[in-house]
């Protein structure tokens, strides 16, 4: 039973990270989303496996919501988007594939050294995952920075944000459960926005130009 | 009950917006509604005097911080709503939006308060980081009103930023509960104030240092402080006057006031010198970065923006030094910078509907052509560079002593020397924009009688709180002890 | 059975297995794109036959090569040949498996790439020169993944050792369906596909000058030293598809000292590196080769899917 539920843990979290890597590494925008949907429900799972050896019945909530929510609604809600759009059909990022890549190796080990001082106040084997969490929060800013499209953008934010999920469920079992409804919706509604204005914005000129455009500045 | 009520106000007012259609009359309500929600913040804070009410089965809750917060949010948001059916239908007469975009815009502006509201009276900081991430999502419809492509840009760069921001806040609020947790042997911890404060002496340094330098980037994003500025000029500069006037005078305040929240939770924890040294750095830098942005200012509404940066600037020093008298003048700076802000976003409002610009090099002369108006905007901006009779001055006197005090004179002198940088560059700017005559043929017009009145009343405020200590003396001071262990 | 006697019937058996066996499994692979294609394709001995048949031609060498020409194959083979030798491919106990260190193992697999390299350039041919530079590149982005990929598992078995991870893995069965070998595998997979030229890397068939990486090297070798460069490519593509085999697969893998237990390894191996043989021919005959200026992707992939290997190790132990 409990090393099932250590290997389960294992995997599924690493599954959020190995997800976040491998929206860096592909470059079709519908792969893409469709992977951030894979990393939604690992991190559902993640949620379930810890509800269930806890016997946390709040947390069993919260991970159904997450794997209605990131799962497959917001997923769903981008493919959609990007479908809406046929020229961004690729990303096109500002700092190639390889060098990413390598990037992301490098901030996977910076996180795991900044979260050794977390997880020695509480060590046990949900704690240590936490580096895991860390390092997708991380990504999550690399592809933010470096991504040009607006889809991207917007799963850079998500990807921040399952990271930020990760860590609350493993250090903590997740937050208090009013909070994590609050923030669910929070999430949902900004990339509701988020698409409204990419979509608004397409109307108006190029959806790419969006993020590239200069006109306010001092 | 009462928290309930002053929440419920805007609420109401959100649902009449949406069954009703547009009329003027539905911004004339809007404006009512906020009169109610000034009115019951000011009650609050008389009942919160001495303890602290709870409300909503515990989730709600108000120490006189929170009400001071209330009637900040009261009297700023009466300015911006009864500004509502004027602006909404000058730009509706100009063909600048529709009636059911006016309505939307009444609805969101609605929403927008209340979640500010929901920030401020919430026990729970993890509610009042939900419900400050809502009002990205509020604001964000808001800023983009216009729908013209500039404002569309605004406001994509507004939520991402902000929502990157934020997102940090939510780590670092997760950190603190885990050290909550972990002080708490693992049952009772849920994030309220209360119980975090019970909590803090048992706090583990690390993640709370950790969480804390987190709390900072993320809600200062919010704040506007450098380095997670760069969204505030743009989406104050796009938004509409009284959105504007709301996000640049509450706001950021009220981001600011989770992170008194919580630097009273670290000071307890770490000692006063870890907060102190992050709270500086990043106020010195929005100091530095916005005076400097000032000076080459083209634009009037960006021009207030940074000086909004600089004044956040300001409350993150006076905050960083933590004693009661600072706090208390942080407190007072965001009352009086509040209202001299929407009275300056108001006005500039007006002179872009009137001039169609609001670069400052095209305008010239509001004084002689306009005097009502040019009159009201510069004494704003007196006020805004803290004149003597002006609150800002007493705030920002207040403010250097307690700095003083607290052996921090070098950052005196950093920041005197920004505002008279600031003091030299908003008066050459306002010089250029008041003096000059009137061209030929034309006569000077008037404001209209009720916005100029309600435009002077908040200035009349302004120097009375610079100049009166009673009622706010108390109310401060029992604010300010409420996050000054 | 005495020790030291086990020691050298383990390496002699692996290399007799491996010798022959890797001819034989480029041929299944070939077969197998030949079916999946709709082509009768030929047998899977062929390759034992052509070696045969180029070890009766005579010895060719271009006018202008030095020694390096000469002496490329043998240490292309030898090197593979002692790494075939000391790695634990049917048994955890073979000559100087205490040496078998992950980092000599790389290194002579680097040995033989470098040596073929320099026979690439030493005829100064536009081909060969081509060739080398392409292999190189792909090397030097490879060769990293392959390092952190097996240090990754070293780091969760607590040695550098190959032997010994083999063996330690066959005690934990529950690590083999953890992340560390997950992420590990990925890696290897895509360093297997890179290392052996096969696609989407490198296209072992063809000829098209725009295209060849490996073929392009040994483009200039005839007769008997062209059935020791192919020889010495294959065991490295043996090697290779055993290790990782019995990485991730450490059952049936001889702990013991007894010659049952190498009979039933053999079998084992076979079965195990048949089954990756096929795999790898199914990868291939569904992708395409690469763009060249794609690969850096591609291995950069596998490199980082190595690194989070290690880190993972470093997280759950």
């Amino acid at each position: 039973m409990n090393t099932a539920y250590v290997s389960a843990l294992d995997v599924t979290a690493g599954l959020v990270l190995f997800a976040a890597v491998m929206t860096l590494w592909r470059r079709g925008v519908r792969t893409i989303v469709s992977i951030l949907g894979v990393q939604g429900l690992s991190l559902s799972a993640v949620a379930l496996v810890l509800a269930i050896h806890e016997h946390d019945t709040a947390l069993l909530v919260t991970g159904g919501l997450v794997l209605v929510l990131k799962g497959i609604v917001i997923p769903g809600l981008l493919l959609r988007a990007s479908r809406l759009d046929p020229k961004s059909r690729e990303t096109r990022p500002l700092v190639n594939v390889p060098a990413s890549l390598v990037a992301a190796a490098v901030l996977i080990v910076l996180s795991y050294v900044v979260s050794a001082r977390i997880t020695s106040l509480a060590p046990s084997d949900a704690t240590r995952l936490v580096p895991l969490g860390m390092a997708t929060i991380l990504v999550g800013y690399f592809m933010l920075v470096t991504r040009r499209r607006a889809v991207s953008k917007i799963v850079g934010l998500i990807l921040v944000d399952n990271g930020i999920g990760l860590v609350a469920y493993l250090l903590t079992s997740g937050v208090p459960f009013i909070v994590e409804l609050g923030s669910s919706i929070d999430v949902l509604l900004v990339v509701v926005v988020l698409q409204f204005l990419m979509v608004s914005m397409g109307r108006h000129s190029d959806v790419d130009v969006l993020t590239e455009r200069r006109e306010l500045r001092d | 009950m009462l928290l309930v009520m002053i929440v419920a106000i805007p609420l109401a007012m959100t649902l009449a917006a949406m069954v009703c259609p547009w009329s003027p009359w539905l911004g004339r309500a809007s404006g009512l509604a906020s009169a109610g929600v000034l009115a019951l913040g000011i009650w609050l804070s008389a009942l919160t005097m001495t303890t602290p009410r709870w409300g909503a089965a515990h989730l709600m809750r108000a120490d006189s911080l929170s009400a001071f917060m209330v009637v900040v949010i009261g009297s700023v948001s009466v300015l911006a709503t009864s500004f509502t059916s004027r602006t909404m239908s000058q730009e509706i007469a100009s063909g600048a939006t529709t009636a059911r975009h006016a309505r939307h815009y009444v609805i969101l502006m609605q929403v927008f308060i209340t979640c500010m509201l929901i920030a401020v009276l919430s026990a729970n900081l993890g509610v009042v980081w939900i419900s400050i991430e809502a009002t990205t999502i509020a604001t964000t419809f808001l800023v983009s009103h216009r729908r013209t492509s500039g404002a569309f840009e605004a406001s994509w760069k507004y939520v991402i930023l902000c929502s990157v921001g934020i997102a940090l806040a939510f780590l670092g609020t997760v950190l603190i509960y885990y050290g909550e947790l972990h002080a708490s042997g693992g049952h009772v911890a849920s994030l309220n104030w209360t119980s975090l404060m019970a909590a803090a002496p048992h706090l583990d340094p690390r993640v709370t240092r950790l969480g804390f330098a987190l709390l900072v980037v993320g809600y200062g994003t919010k704040v506007g402080l450098v380095p997670m500025h760069s969204w505030l000029p743009d989406a104050h500069s796009q938004a509409p006057a009284p959105v504007s006037a709301l996000m640049s005078g509450v706001l950021l305040s009220v981001a600011f006031y989770a992170l008194l929240r919580f630097r009273a939770v670290v000071q307890i924890a770490l000692g006063p010198t870890f907060p102190r040294v992050a709270l500086l750095m990043v106020g010195v830098a929005s100091l530095l970065v916005a005076t400097a942005m000032l000076i080459a200012q083209r634009d009037l509404k960006r021009m207030l923006a940074y000086s909004s940066i600089e004044h956040m600037g300001l409350m993150a020093v006076g905050a960083a030094v933590g004693s009661p008298l600072a706090i208390a003048a942080v407190l007072l700076h965001v009352l009086g910078h509040g209202i001299t802000k929407a009275v300056l976003f108001l006005s500039a409002g007006e002179i872009y509907q009137l001039e169609g610009t609001t670069e400052i090099d095209r305008i010239s002369g509001l004084l002689a052509r306009r005097p009502v108006l040019g009159g009201i905007f510069g004494f704003a901006l007196m006020s805004l560079v803290a004149f003597p009779p002006f609150s800002l001055f007493v705030s920002e006197l207040s403010m250097a002593r307690a700095e003083v005090d607290a052996g921090l004179s070098w950052v005196v002198a950093v920041s005197l020397a920004c505002l008279a940088v600031v003091f030299a560059a908003v008066l050459r700017h306002g010089r250029h924009l008041l003096m000059g005559s009137r061209g030929d043929g034309e006569s000077p017009s008037v404001l209209d009688r009720s916005a100029a009145s309600m435009l002077v009343g908040a200035l009349v405020v302004c120097v009375a709180l610079g100049v009166l200590s009673w009622p706010v003396q108390s109310l401060l001071w029992h604010a300010a002890h409420q996050v000054t262990p | 059975m005495n020790r030291v006697a086990l020691s050298v019937c383990t390496s002699v058996l692996q290399l007799a297995l491996v010798g022959v066996g890797s001819l034989v499994l480029l041929g299944l692979m070939a077969k197998v794109k030949a079916r999946a294609e709709g082509r009768v394709g030929s047998p899977v001995v062929q390759p034992l036959r052509d070696i045969r048949k180029l070890l009766t031609k005579e010895r060719l060498h271009a006018r202008h090569s030095s020694v390096v020409l000469a002496l490329a194959p043998m240490v292309i083979t030898a090197s593979a040949a002692v790494a075939v030798g000391i790695s634990p491919i049917i048994g955890t106990h073979p000559v100087l498996g205490q040496s078998a260190d992950i980092f000599v193992i790389v290194y002579l697999l680097l040995t033989g790439s470098v040596a073929s390299a320099l026979a690439g350039l030493d005829p100064a041919t536009a081909f060969g020169g081509m060739g080398a530079s392409r292999a190189m590149t792909i090397g030097a982005l490879a060769e990293p993944a392959l390092l952190v990929a097996v240090i990754a598992l070293s780091v969760q078995a607590g040695t550098s050792n190959l032997p010994g991870i083999v063996s330690s893995t066959a005690s934990h069965p529950a690590w083999v369906f953890g992340p560390v070998h997950l992420f590990a595998l990925g890696a290897l997979l895509i360093v297997v596909l890179a290392e052996t030229g096969r696609i989407p890397v490198d296209n072992p068939a063809t000829h098209l000058e725009l295209t060849m990486v490996h073929e392009a090297m040994v483009l200039e070798y005839a007769g008997p030293e062209l059935a020791l460069v192919t020889l010495g490519e294959a065991m490295r593509l043996g090697l290779l598809f055993s290790l990782v085999a019995n990485l991730f697969l450490p059952w049936g893998v001889a702990t013991g000292d007894s010659l049952g237990a190498l009979a039933i390894a053999c079998a084992a191996l076979v079965a195990k590196t048949t089954t990756l043989a096929l795999v790898v021919a199914l990868i291939e005959v569904r992708s395409a080769k690469l763009r060249l200026f794609r690969l850096p992707e591609l291995l950069a992939g596998g490199f980082v899917l190595s690194v989070l290997a290690v880190v993972m190790g470093l997280v759950i132990r």
